[in-house]
């Protein structure tokens, strides 16, 4: 077993951490840093760059020891990333949006390998239209290539589960890769205090990453061969999804330990205002401050409302998840994504995870937000509560799209200014 | 219904063979299925490719585990583990292989009838090339006794068409379908229509198995290659005539699979059970010292 510190002396040890304003590019840098990452691959993209220049300075100034490459696309990037790992590495990199699907097929080949990288995604719209802000189409169609995926709400937590993400990977229960999740501008290019655990903190925390039979010139392996028949394919694809159900307990244990030494823990979902909530929303990543802001102030006018929180999206804390919506009158999901033809991605997880169990809510209402940075105001975060407590005549399966009177008449004279009619046509 | 299945090697025509006796059966009036499967090896690795013919509608898809009928393009494959081309053949049913001389039913298969030809030979001397998929094909329609020689003929014109194959080269193809038509024997099929196969299987062997631990997908044992044994793939055989080997090295670095060393008279020596038999070393050699036989092997 592990050492446990005494609580005292890791009080003491939280309150000497450095406190820092930092974007939440540069608190997935300080992660990587503070990781003792070896190897970077790299590849530039609006709004992930600033992590890849953060890096990039540190090492010529010799603060940090690691080898930074910038590759010619995200495709090489991150096929360097996966076997770079499987030498013994530790390997960091980030990405984003078009960049991450320029790379895809690359993904199902690193978690084949079992090459427990961790990559940053700082999530934004993908084209077309062309947008830079963010929603959450480009990490969720990852989610079946079997990386772990960490949603952060905060800077705070990009580092934290950066960190945990490590962690997690590399344990010998699990060696899948991680993607952790940042929204572009909300946190990619927002500065918020940030906690830095210290060197000896993160040591301690995240032992060395000892390969299994790493590629070496003088003992030459093959990894992810071809396997017809399917048989082989299925044995494989079979252990990684076991391997993927393990993450959870493995992820609570590291949260435990890191909560130990910094006294911040994390959960697979997070709830909050929960305990006699009748109302729940069900969100991830950054908006979800703005959702809270808005339980707060329907907890003010009397009304029973909750949030839940998504923070491990792969492997998918159903369980956990069920648990805490069982006995509740209402709860929306918020997807902050479109799956065109079916609606919103996580709702329907959310309504799989429920399906069995007891005393599940009666409404399960899908709510679409926040596409393409679109920013959700309070009245609308309220409006959905509104909806939760009439859901009279609403169509089950038909999802709330949030769009406002203003928003429309925004886009009328962008038509207008395109030559596609409107008042300025 | 009536499953053919069909097991030669890449580039003998193996998928061709199967389509064409598809569409011959489609063009005489039958409900017809064909497809083939083939990995991401080579000329000279194995391959299978399947025809279902049926007066009524085909519910069965993909591999025939179950043939009325097997045409084995190459005879060496009855011996390859990974081939298997006489697994599952039905009592009762036919096996052709072409080889260039018979042979006796393998041990426990003697409740099917089995016919040799050597379309190879025939391939050869008609048209130049070892590829086989029209006279294949031809003595497949043959044995079914359903398809018609028209029907046969119509069909391989139809589908080396599709193939791009020149005039003369398709008029070749088409004589020597015809030949191997009038040739092969149409032997009595006496099959019956199979139950669905079932094997003996607990439960608990229909999910995978469960493991506590990460299962690596990594080939360590180095060089096990040499252990596939592909000295079988090859039609013709490279031979080193060591009167004109000067040990230049040529052909042993143009050699794709590392099969040839020099011995100790520093004459090239070539590993025949792993030679695939592709001939580059026989272009490459500056001195002309390599010729090539036509590789005969018998089963027996």
């Amino acid at each position: 077993m592990r050492d446990v510190k005494a609580i005292t002396s890791n009080l003491a040890a939280v309150e000497m951490m450095k406190v820092e304003m930092l974007t939440g590019n540069v608190a997935a840098a300080w992660a990587a840093r503070l990781a003792d990452v070896d190897y970077i691959p790299a590849y530039p993209i609006t709004p992930q760059t600033e992590i890849i220049e953060t890096l990039a300075k540190w090492i010529g100034e010799g603060v940090m020891k690691a080898k930074l490459v910038q590759l010619e696309s995200e495709h090489s990037m991150l096929t360097a990333a996966g076997t770079a790992s499987l030498t013994g590495a530790r390997v960091f990199t980030a990405t984003s949006s078009q960049g991450l699907l320029y790379g895809f097929e690359m993904l199902y080949n690193i978690a084949g390998w079992r090459a427990p990288l961790v990559l940053v995604n700082v999530s934004r719209g993908v084209a077309a239209p062309v947008t830079l802000e963010p929603d959450h189409n480009d990490v969720l169609a990852a989610r079946d290539s079997g990386f772990l995926q960490f949603h952060a709400e905060t800077c705070q937590d990009v580092l934290d589960l950066i960190l945990l993400a490590y962690r997690v990977s590399e344990d010998r229960r699990v060696r899948l890769p991680s993607i952790v999740n940042m929204d572009g501008f909300y946190l990619s290019f927002t500065r918020e205090p940030v906690h830095l655990p210290s060197q000896e903190m993160v040591e301690e925390f995240l032992p060395p990453y000892i390969p299994t039979l790493p590629f070496r010139a003088s003992r030459p392996v093959v990894k992810g061969a071809s396997v017809l028949g399917g048989h082989i394919y299925t044995y494989f694809k079979h252990n990684i999804h076991e391997s993927m159900r393990r993450a959870i307990e493995v992820f609570e244990e590291a949260s435990r330990h890191y909560g130990e030494l910094t006294g911040r823990v994390y959960r697979p979902v997070e709830g909050f205002y929960l305990e006699d909530a009748e109302y729940v929303l069900v969100m991830s990543n950054s908006f979800t401050t703005m959702g809270k802001r808005a339980v707060l102030r329907l907890r003010d006018r009397g009304v029973p409302a909750g949030l839940v929180k998504i923070v491990m999206y792969r492997p998918f804390p159903s369980d956990q998840l069920a648990e805490l919506l069982k006995n509740r009158k209402a709860v929306a999901v918020l997807d902050q994504n479109i799956s065109p033809g079916m609606g919103g991605i996580i709702y329907q997880e959310v309504a799989g995870a429920l399906y069995h169990q007891r005393n599940r809510p009666e409404v399960l209402m899908s709510v679409i937000g926040g596409l393409g940075g679109k920013y959700i105001s309070l009245e609308e975060f309220e409006y959905i509560f509104d909806v939760l407590q009439h859901p009279e005549g609403r169509k089950p399966n038909t999802p709330l799209f949030l769009f406002r009177k203003d928003e429309l008449e925004s886009v009328k004279r962008a038509l207008g200014l395109a030559g596609l009619g409107g008042e300025m046509g | 219904m009536l499953k053919i299945r069909f097991h030669g090697r890449g580039g003998q025509g193996v998928k061709t063979s199967s389509r064409i006796l598809g569409r011959a059966a489609f063009l005489d009036g039958f409900i017809a299925q064909d497809s083939p499967i083939y990995g991401a090896e080579r000329r000279g690795a194995p391959v299978v490719s399947f025809t279902r013919i049926s007066k009524t509608p085909i519910t069965e898809r993909g591999f025939i585990f179950d043939p009325d009928i097997v045409i084995v393009m190459d005879e060496t494959l009855l011996n390859d583990w990974l081939a298997r081309p006489l697994e599952g053949v039905k009592k009762g049913g036919a096996v052709f292989v072409n080889a260039v001389s018979g042979f006796p039913p393998p041990a426990g298969h003697d409740d099917k009838v089995f016919i040799t030809y050597d379309l190879t030979g025939m391939a050869l001397e008609i048209i130049g090339k070892p590829i086989i998929s029209s006279p294949a094909a031809a003595a497949a329609a043959k044995i079914t006794g359903l398809i018609s020689k028209s029907s046969i003929l119509e069909a391989t014109a139809e589908e080396l068409a599709e193939l791009d194959l020149k005039d003369e080269l398709l008029e070749k193809n088409i004589q020597l379908a015809a030949e191997v038509y009038d040739v092969i024997p149409t032997p009595a099929i006496n099959t019956q229509e199979s139950e669905p196969i079932t094997r003996e299987v607990s439960p608990l062997e229909y999910e995978p198995v469960t493991h506590e631990e990460v299962i690596h997908l990594d080939i360590s044992n180095l060089g096990n290659s040499a252990l596939r044994r592909t000295g079988n793939w090859r039609i013709f055989k490279p031979i080193v005539d060591p009167q004109k080997c000067t040990g230049c090295l040529v052909c042993i670095i143009y050699c794709p699979d590392s099969c040839i060393t020099l011995d100790e008279n520093n004459k090239a020596v070539i590993d025949y059970d792993n030679c695939k038999g592709c001939m580059i070393c026989l272009r490459e050699c500056p001195l002309r010292a390599i010729s090539s036989v036509r590789e005969v092997r018998v089963y027996a």
